[in-house]
């Protein structure tokens, strides 16, 4: 099992400073504590994953960094997540401005209801008037990181719903770096699209980390393995082990790590 | 155990926010403020119209509305007993009227026609009669019923309302009958039960509450109607004939027609009455959405 | 021989036992099909019994049932216009301010409204529409109506007299309160739960995860509802606004009551004025011979106009887009 993955090759920055600290967060939904006591820290320009079983809590932290759980009243966070040295989970953060600083790209594709252009210069729009060549040079560059500038150049004025679910996703890509996010979180991206749209995805995240910080969700542990270079292992709401993912995946020190890994349970 | 990992911990130095414009956060605080507003707007008539009811209503309230007829031009007191029974047998009329039809016509929809184009174009013209005007539905039946027959009648009143029914029994059975799991019908034909008896003791029975829901709702509905009853059932100041031909006293008729005369005991009639026929109709409303959210 | 029929007479066997069931069957299923033309049936029939009851007056009176502007039961000369043209206005000024006020509910209860005030401010919404159109009309006559003349009417029409076209508008001869405007209101808030409760249907009908994406690009409320939402919701919104307008069109008691019943084309909206449905509720029962027949044919137009308007409708709500 350890031997058919296939382990990413890139090295990590031991020096990378800490783009965002998470430090005794703890979650509700509810009266239901779903994340217990999480400590964790997240590098800058790094692929950081969340693996463990369907419940764990992986997909829940995720939506902690963005704030996105507070559109619903009943779910409550506490503790800290110090993004640049501020809590984002304190009242007094913009939650608006948090969301265009974190960019998310979710399980299924949302393009909006509106041109592929337009899709990419929402977000833009939201927070900058650029003049139209500029706001024209960022879309362009932006489908062009997604890797999906060739496939949509000359239907931009169409709309975002009539691409291929692969299309959309990258399009939902290009929408989020359009905005310059620091961090950039992906939950389970790929889990709804065929092997080959995974892999040009893949391909993508290998890209962005040049310039993001990018946490994934993924029930895939091939995935992770090969794309990220931190791994977060979470079981019922708790972290497991938070290692380089090398680690991790060859040289696990809690036993129910391994077990994950090597697929005897999850 | 440390789960930070182990090497010079460095953090990035904080970073000056304030990129979010004044004025999106004025446009979408306005849109709160707007949109809260205009919901308490919309309640606000409603407890107004309420408010007004039991002010005027509650006045002219008394045994006597309940025992006594409506009284004559110029005569004193009176109640709106002969209106109030009129209106039940009416909407009763128009229950059992609609209910075999409605009930029926929804089992079409959603067993038997499934699918076909047919079943397609009947649920159509259904959703049409369901917001049809009530005023044509009452001219319709003036003039295949009331103009042959020679006058107004309750029975003419009666098959009014019931068409006005219909479509609300016939949408919410199907709709009802839908929600039943095919397995449970599977399981009955595999006990050799023909459909006819899978849908009347098996998928009727799992959907019996949110039939009987649609059957309230369009109680509701043809209760306090009044356009079709002017064309059909017309009224009447005394207690109507035991076999319904001639005009039919009825409360919603009895209202229009007491409420802008010259009498005060009229107009106080008209005010119980109003009060009388709202609350009941809101209390069914309630009763009936109690029903469906336990069945759904 | 009966060796080789015995095994075949097992199945010659079943349709006996089947034959009552059978027939119960064939009743149940030829009945649930009738009920179901029935259905059919009643809408040709209503269509049919208004052309032909009113088809003397459309002969006698020609185009002129529809274009002229003179009614009058004296001279047997029936024009249906002031009625036409009052249906449409009042529609119209119930949509004007309908419409917005729906919307902004159904925003407010799906995206805004705390969860312990979501429901019952949604009950309360939906019984606006089980209350009886003749309550409307009392509490439009009695309440409303006396209010209106006395702080609007009066104070607008001293303002606007004199001016150029809201002069003619918005003055008031009379400031009765009766007129086009008033029952113009009073259908606004009779047809705001319909549109209210589809447009919030549909609005809850949009995937969590659309809206979620939209306010992790950052959006606020309004801009989420705005770009994403309501285009998401699209063409349906304007097919629960055309239903809505089906039921404005129709509307006959609370009409009847607030609308001043008067016979004449006014320039005006704060005029009295009548529509189709409270025209037919007035006259019908002192009606004779050809002023029947052109009540019925009043009766014909508002079936045809509402009749587009209601398909229309149903063709666009059925449009939901889905992910």
């Amino acid at each position: 099992m350890l031997s058919t993955l296939e382990l990413s090759p890139q090295t990590l920055d031991a020096d990378a400073p800490i783009r965002i600290k998470v430090k005794n967060l703890d979650f509700y939904y509810g009266e239901h504590k779903a994340l217990k006591n999480i400590n964790l820290d997240f590098r800058d320009r790094h692929v950081t994953a969340l693996i463990g079983p369907s419940g764990c809590g992986k997909s829940t932290l995720l939506r902690i960094f963005n704030r996105i759980y507070s559109l619903y009243p009943e779910q409550k966070a506490t503790g800290e997540v110090m993004l640049d040295g501020r809590n984002v989970i304190s009242n007094d953060v913009d939650v608006n401005e948090l969301r265009s600083r974190i960019g998310m790209v979710f399980q299924k594709p949302t393009p909006f209801p509106m041109s592929i252009y337009d899709n990419v210069a929402f977000g833009i729009r939201l927070y900058e008037k650029p003049p139209k060549s500029e706001l024209d040079d960022r879309v362009e560059g932006a489908l062009r990181r997604a890797a999906l500038w060739d496939e949509v150049k000359d239907k931009l004025k169409t709309s975002g719903m009539g691409l291929s679910g692969g299309q959309q996703q990258r399009l939902c890509i290009a929408r989020t770096i359009a905005q310059k996010p620091e961090v950039i979180l992906f939950d389970e991206p790929t889990s709804a699209l065929d092997p080959i749209s995974t892999g040009k995805i893949e391909d993508l995240l290998e890209q962005l980390k040049v310039d993001f910080t990018i946490v994934i969700v993924t029930h895939n542990m091939q995935q992770a393995a090969r794309i990220s270079q931190y791994t977060a292992f979470m079981y019922l709401g708790e972290v497991i082990e938070f290692a380089p993912t090398n680690t991790i995946f060859m040289n696990p020190s809690k036993k129910q790590t391994q077990d994950y890994v090597t697929g005897r349970f999850g | 155990m440390s789960l930070t990992t182990p090497s010079t911990v460095r953090e990035l130095p904080p970073t000056t926010w304030g990129r979010v414009r004044q004025s999106r956060r004025t446009a979408d605080k306005a849109m709160r403020i707007i949109t809260a507003s205009f919901t308490i707007i919309a309640i606000s008539v409603l407890f107004w119209i309420l408010g007004m009811l039991i002010v005027k209503g509650l006045g002219g309230l008394s045994v006597a509305t309940f025992t006594q007829i409506t009284p004559g031009p110029g005569s004193e007191g009176g109640g709106l007993a002969n209106a109030i029974v009129g209106s039940i047998i009416l909407t009763f009329l128009g229950i059992v009227v609609a209910t075999p039809i409605g009930v029926l016509a929804g089992t079409y929809l959603a067993e038997y026609g499934k699918g076909s184009k047919l079943a397609d174009l009947i649920r159509f013209i259904n959703d049409i009669l369901l917001s049809a005007p009530s005023i044509l539905i009452g001219l319709f039946v003036y003039v295949i019923l009331v103009e042959p027959l020679g006058g107004y009648s309750g029975w003419a009143g009666g098959v009014a309302l019931g068409i006005i029914a219909i479509p609300v029994i016939v949408r919410t059975t199907e709709d009802m009958l839908r929600l039943v799991p095919g397995p449970l019908r599977e399981a009955g034909s595999a006990l050799g039960a023909p459909p006819s008896v899978v849908i009347t003791s098996i998928t009727w029975k799992a959907a019996k509450a949110g039939m009987v829901t649609g059957i309230l709702l369009a109680l509701a509905r043809i209760a306090g109607e009044t356009a079709p009853l002017i064309f059909t059932a017309l009224n009447n100041n005394f207690w109507f004939s035991s076999n319904l031909m001639g005009g039919v006293s009825n409360l919603p008729v009895t209202i229009y027609m007491f409420a802008s005369a010259p009498y005060e005991n009229w107009q106080q009639l008209a005010w119980a009455g109003s009060l009388i026929i709202t609350m009941s109709i809101l209390l069914l409303s309630i009763i009936a959405r109690r029903i469906v959210r336990g069945a759904k | 021989m009966t060796a080789v029929t015995d095994p075949m007479s097992l199945p010659a066997a079943r349709p006996q036992r089947k034959t009552p069931k059978g027939t119960f069957d064939l009743i149940f299923r030829n009945a649930s099909f009738a009920s179901a033309l029935f259905v059919l049936l009643l809408l040709a029939g209503i269509m049919l019994s208004m052309i032909i009851g009113g088809w003397p007056a459309f002969r006698a009176m020609g185009l002129g049932f529809i274009t002229g502007s003179q009614w009058d039961t004296q001279a047997d000369v029936y024009g249906a216009w002031p009625a036409i043209a009052g249906t449409l206005s009042t529609a119209f000024i119930a949509l004007l301010i309908g419409v917005p006020l729906s919307l902004g509910i159904a925003v407010y209860l799906t995206q805004l409204a705390p969860v312990w005030f979501k429901q019952p401010v949604s009950t309360a919404i939906e019984l606006l529409a089980a209350v009886p159109s003749i309550i409307y009309g009392m509490w439009g006559l009695f309440v409303f109506v006396p209010l209106f003349a006395a702080y609007v009417q009066v104070p607008l029409s001293n303002i606007v007299e004199g001016m150029p076209i809201v002069g003619t508008i918005l003055y008031s001869r009379s400031p009765s309160g009766l007129g086009i405007l008033t029952a113009g209101i009073i259908l606004a808030f009779m047809i705001i739960p319909f549109i209210a409760s589809i447009v919030r249907d549909m609005l809850d009908q949009i995937p969590s995860v659309l809206r979620e994406s939209a306010y992790g690009i950052g959006a606020t409320t309004w801009e989420v509802v705005r770009h994403v939402l309501v285009p998401q919701a699209g063409v349906s919104i304007i097919g629960a606004v055309m239903l809505g307008l089906g039921r404005a069109l129709g509307e006959t008691m609370a009409v009847t009551f607030v609308v001043g019943n008067a016979n004449r084309l006014s320039g005006s909206i704060m005029d009295p004025g009548s529509t189709i449905a409270s025209r037919i509720a007035n006259e019908f029962n002192e009606a004779l011979g050809l002023q029947m027949n052109a009540l019925i044919g009043l009766g014909c137009i508002l079936f045809f106009v509402t009749f587009v308007v209601l398909v229309i409708a149903r063709i666009l709500v059925a449009r939901v887009k889905t992910f």
